[in-house]
């Protein structure tokens, strides 16, 4: 526990600034945004490791096919000429579309998921404390900015003067606003749990043991304290991030491609981008309010280092969005409207109840 | 739920006497088709006509609408059956006047009508009178002349000025308080058309209002096609190009069966078994791909399921190249049998297809799993896209969108051929009338199909081996009597396939119309999908699993 | 909610075992029957120009040209127009025309696709199988005697 501790005490800025032996304000600065930069670097990485590869071989998997395997081992080096194919096509720019909110929403939504790790703790690597920044309200902010992405999806629906997209921009608010609730009221009873909104609060309030069986611990993580409430979570946040089975927005089948029909090229990528960082930070989310953030599950396992620990959460998330887009059907948009406003809504409701009972009443 | 229900025996049985007198003085003569008698009436008593037969006679299945034009004059016929009885058929003809071919519509008696007179009115000519929408359906609007119709000049170039006629692209100018709604090109290059299929959806929210299909992008003149080709020979590659999602052997047999009919061909019983079991594998393939599709549909992108379909439609696809050396276009029946023997070594051909037979319930259970057990695909499919058994009937609709509505009718039963009636199988019906139950139809009768299937090898087996007769002895050249007529039809993968022959003393047809199955069934879309989803309307169109090289010809 | 993890697992278990029904093709060439019809194979020897393939072909593919003295010139074919019914092969009376399992063909144009008599010649067998063996068993079966009028000219 002393190195969770410590953690919480030095954040990433500050050792750069120490590092490069500044203080005060410049300190700050250019420590806040070397520490930011590399953690956008780190995102960005892990999603073209992701979008051209990862999701085809899980796709593949599933599928019972091999996927990539021409360029490198495993096919690994497909990013780069996919990169290049992606980033050389001709953008497009439909006759109509409303400019500059054609032109912002591709950058809104990756940067509003990029923010939203800002305040993620991922845990150390070796001496380095990879979390940007700790404010008191660390949960609300991150939920703040997500919940910016449906804004970039509205315009981008809005502004191409499409259809197709046009309905995919007002499924995505229909779909976030019902879903958003849940989410933020499941995400409430582990804050009555933890008693903060600090994420790295939380993080340690995890850190103890819950019960030990037969020698090995159980760690006092969210999702076992409280299964309901991180099954309601999981269910919450695959809508809000727009996956199988909850991905009408897009719904290739139905409205193309929803908000994303219109757009190419560079734009395009930055849209798959966007929905890439908006999987990992879902993951984060989910990781640091139900799965110990970056702990080890068994202190046998403490040897490797937090971050790792962290990457891999967040990639079990990836696995499992991508495992329910293969086994899971897409439900209607009335039905999901249903199910968010009728059943998520209130069982999330009587999860903050019943947990702000029992937090009252036994602890 | 799967249950073969002996037939009524309710089903009175008329002579062509007994119609005759029923029709009384609308008959204005008699024609002699073959396996139906035909009636001839004034073009002004076509909805009279029908009424009285389909309400009094019970001919409830308005099979066909063929029109074709003579020397002397048009003629549009009317191929009614019975949904209880297929055996029972009877002709209609309707002849109109040479300079001026005007007919009465049949549609206010069966609503299939609409598109099979659009479709005639298209192709040969013939104006319909009460048509509620007699527009062009195949071709494009712009289009100038009638191509089955004897005046109509090939080299006429098709490049119609703007003064001539209304573009097609021309700017919408629907009035604004009618804003409520939204009109929405669904297709032709859509995802989910399967094919380049055209619905304009007109949508209220997200709610269709009216959907309407607009076909022809695939229309390859296969009726033509057919009547400049031999008989013998040169028709039964085209079939195959139907229906092209691998239910080939399908289309082959309802050519056969018609041309072997018409020329009096017997067909050996050994090439009867082989023709079976080929066509059921085909039919096994083409409801593999129609789950695949489906899914794809319900479940969004590639998913598994359809992986998973095309995997075992693939299995399905070795054993017919190894039967017939193609995996699409077999080219396999030949008038009088099949073309190749089984082969060799046959021992191992049957463990294929037994190994096969072997492993499919696993896998079918693995599609109930994936599919039919899963809770949101019962919340999507079951109670949407409802097909009322009535209107289904009025629609023409059959095979498993028929059956799917509680219509117990499948034609290997009811009007047996090949060897189907040697053979235990079961007609599977559901009575939900919903996407689900045609679903559960398609995955039923891949079982019974593998149950056919199974009991052909069995029987090729143990075929003596003087006795396998693959091919009767057919003359090369065939050139039935002048103005002889037939219509027959076989159960495809899709429902009823039939087709209308009339001969005209040479080697080649006079007039070849073919019945597709998928053209009546996707006249049924706005009846499924009015005031449902977006979502819902793909899902059904999904579920009718049209072919639109069928749908077009 | 069953039903839904039942179609969870079921795609797990085909994700962990391993199995796939992928084929790399070009480096591992499909096995496919003898029966397949693929690109024709034409021998100018065996031909007796007697014009059977030409008339039976449903579309047109083929085009024979001959002198005056019905000695023939030119055999062409398009291959690209072909739709591979192998009626061709069936009327030929003399094997001089034959659908090798050869699938695999290319051009830039659609009219490199006209294969003249000597092109036809080299097209190489699939694997290097010559498939007539297998076929010519069946062969009999049909073209034999029987009762009935027989017209094969």
């Amino acid at each position: 526990m002393g190195a969770l501790a410590l953690q919480t005490e030095q954040l990433l800025p500050e050792q750069i600034a120490e590092l490069l032996g500044l203080s005060g304000v410049p300190g700050e600065i250019v420590g806040g945004l070397i520490g930011a930069f590399l953690i956008a670097n780190i995102m960005l990485t892990m999603t073209a490791i992701a979008g051209p590869w990862a999701k085809r071989k899980i796709t593949a998997a599933f599928t019972d096919r091999i996927a990539v395997n021409r360029i490198g081992p495993f096919g690994l080096l497909i990013i780069i000429p996919d990169a290049v194919r992606l980033l050389s096509k001709e953008l497009i720019v439909p006759e109509g579309v409303d400019r500059p909110s054609w032109d912002l929403a591709p950058i809104i939504l990756p940067a509003s998921a990029l923010l939203g790790f800002a305040v993620i703790p991922m845990g150390d690597l070796g001496p380095v404390n990879i979390h940007l920044a700790d404010p008191e309200a660390g949960l609300a902010i991150v939920f703040a900015f997500a919940s910016i992405a449906s804004v970039a999806l509205v315009m981008a629906g809005y502004a191409s003067n499409n259809k197709y997209s046009l309905m995919g921009g007002l499924r995505a608010v229909a779909q976030n606003i019902a879903y958003e609730i849940p989410l933020i009221i499941t995400a409430l009873s582990v804050v009555i749990f933890a008693g903060t909104l600090q994420m790295s609060e939380i993080v340690a309030a995890q850190g103890t043991a819950l019960f030990t069986i037969a020698g090995v611990s159980i760690p006092a993580w969210y999702a076992f304290v409280n299964p309901f409430a991180f099954v309601l979570f999981l269910v919450a946040n695959m809508a809000e991030i727009g996956r199988n089975p909850f991905d009408i927005p897009e719904a290739p089948t139905e409205i193309v491609a929803g908000y994303q029909t219109e757009y190419s090229s560079v734009y395009f990528v930055l849209f798959y981008l966007g929905e890439f960082i908006h999987i990992f930070l879902g993951g984060a989310i989910m990781a640091v309010v139900f799965l110990g953030g970056a702990a080890a599950p068994i202190p046998a396992l403490e040897f490797i280092p937090g971050f790792v620990w962290f990457v891999i959460k967040i990639w079990a998330f990836f696995l499992f969005t991508q495992w329910c887009r293969s086994a899971l059907p897409r439900v209607r948009i009335d039905q999901l409207i249903e199910i968010g406003w009728k059943g998520m809504l209130v069982l999330s409701f009587a999860n903050l109840v019943l947990t702000a009972i029992i937090v009252g009443v036994i602890i | 739920m799967s249950l073969e229900e002996p037939l009524p025996d309710t089903v009175q049985e008329q002579s062509a006497d007994d119609l005759e007198a029923l029709l009384g003085d609308l008959v204005i003569g008699r024609e002699e088709h073959i396996n139906a008698p035909g009636f001839v009436i004034r073009p002004d008593t076509v909805q009279e006509s029908l009424r009285r037969l389909r309400d009094d006679a019970g001919f409830d299945h308005l099979s066909c609408v063929t029109a074709q034009e003579y020397e002397d004059r048009f003629e549009s016929i009317y191929h009614l059956k019975k949904f209880d009885d297929p055996t029972q058929e009877v002709s209609v003809v309707v002849p109109a006047d040479k300079e001026n071919p005007v007919s009465q519509s049949a549609d206010a008696v069966f609503r299939t009508a609409d598109w099979h007179e659009r479709e005639a009115y298209d192709l040969v000519g013939i104006q319909y009178e009460d048509h509620p929408d007699l527009r062009r359906i195949l071709l494009p609007d712009t289009w100038q002349g009638h191509p089955l119709s004897m005046d109509y000049d090939q080299d006429q170039p098709q490049i119609v000025a703007l003064r001539e006629h209304a573009n097609p692209l021309q700017e919408d100018h629907r009035s604004e308080t009618d804003s409520d709604t939204m009109f929405l090109n669904i297709g032709p290059h859509h995802p989910a058309t399967h094919g380049v299929l055209h619905v304009k959806a007109t949508l209220e929210g997200e709610q269709i209002a009216d959907v309407e299909s607009d076909l022809g992008y695939l229309h390859r003149c296969e009726e033509q096609l057919c009547q400049n080709s031999t008989y013998r020979h040169q028709i039964m590659p085209y079939p195959d190009r139907w229906d092209y999602i691998s239910a080939g052997l399908l289309n082959e047999w309802a050519y056969a069966r018609a041309a072997e009919d018409l020329n009096d061909i017997e067909v050996p019983e050994y090439a009867q078994i082989i023709r079976t079991m080929g066509a059921e594998l085909c039919r096994m393939a083409a409801h593999f791909l129609a789950l695949g599709t489906f899914a794809l549909d319900v479940y969004g992108d590639f998913t598994a399921i359809f992986m998973y379909a095309i995997r075992d439609r693939e299995e399905v696809q070795n054993i017919l190249e190894d039967l017939t050396g193609q995996r699409l276009m077999f080219n396999y029946f030949r008038l009088g049998g099949v073309v190749w023997d089984l082969p060799e070594p046959r021992d191992e051909f049957f463990e294929n297809i037994r190994d096969y037979l072997d492993e499919l319930p696993e896998h079918l259970e693995e599609y109930h799993d994936l599919v039919t057990g899963n809770e949101i695909l019962q919340l999507r499919t079951i109670g949407t896209g409802v097909l009322p058994p009535e209107v289904a009937k009025s629609y023409g609709a059959t095979g498993p969108v028929a059956r799917g509505s509680g219509i117990d009718y499948d034609l290997r039963r009811d009007d047996p051929y090949g060897y189907y009636d040697e053979l235990d199988w079961d007609v599977i019906v559901e009575d939900g009338c919903d996407n689900y139950s045609r679903l559960l139809v398609r995955m039923q009768e891949v079982e019974q199909s593998a149950r056919i299937v199974e009991q052909c090898i069995d029987l090729l087996e143990d075929w003596p081996e003087d006795e396998r007769n693959i091919q009767s002895n057919v003359p090369r050249t065939l050139r039935p009597d002048d103005d002889t007529e037939i219509y027959r039809a076989v159960e495809g993968a899709k429902g009823e396939l039939g087709i209308y022959i009339r001969a005209d003393g040479t080697d080649k047809p006079g007039r070849f119309k073919i019945r597709s199955p998928c053209f009546s069934n996707l006249q049924t879309l706005p009846e499924m999908s009015n005031g449902e989803y977006v979502p819902d309307m793909i899902a059904a169109l999904g579920s009718l699993d049209i072919v639109l090289g069928e749908v077009d010809r | 909610m069953i039903g839904l993890l039942k179609s969870m697992a079921t795609t797990m278990k085909h994700a962990l075992d391993g199995k796939t029904f992928t084929v790399e093709y070009p480096e591992t060439a499909p096995e496919v029957s003898p029966r397949f019809r693929g690109v024709h194979k034409f021998s100018q020897e065996r031909c007796i120009w007697c014009r059977q393939c030409e008339n039976v072909c449903p579309n047109d593919t083929i085009q024979i040209v001959q002198d005056d003295m019905r000695n023939g010139e030119q055999y062409n074919l398009h291959i690209g127009q072909c739709i591979y019914c192998r009626l061709c092969e069936e009327v030929c009376p003399v094997d001089a025309i034959l659908l090798t399992q050869n699938f695999e063909f290319t051009a830039d144009t659609k009219n490199e696709f006209v294969y003249n008599k000597e092109q036809l010649k080299n097209v190489p067998w699939y694997k290097g199988i010559d498939p007539l063996n297998s076929r010519n068993p069946d062969r009999s079966a049909w073209v034999g005697e029987g009762d009935g009028e027989i017209d094969y000219q």
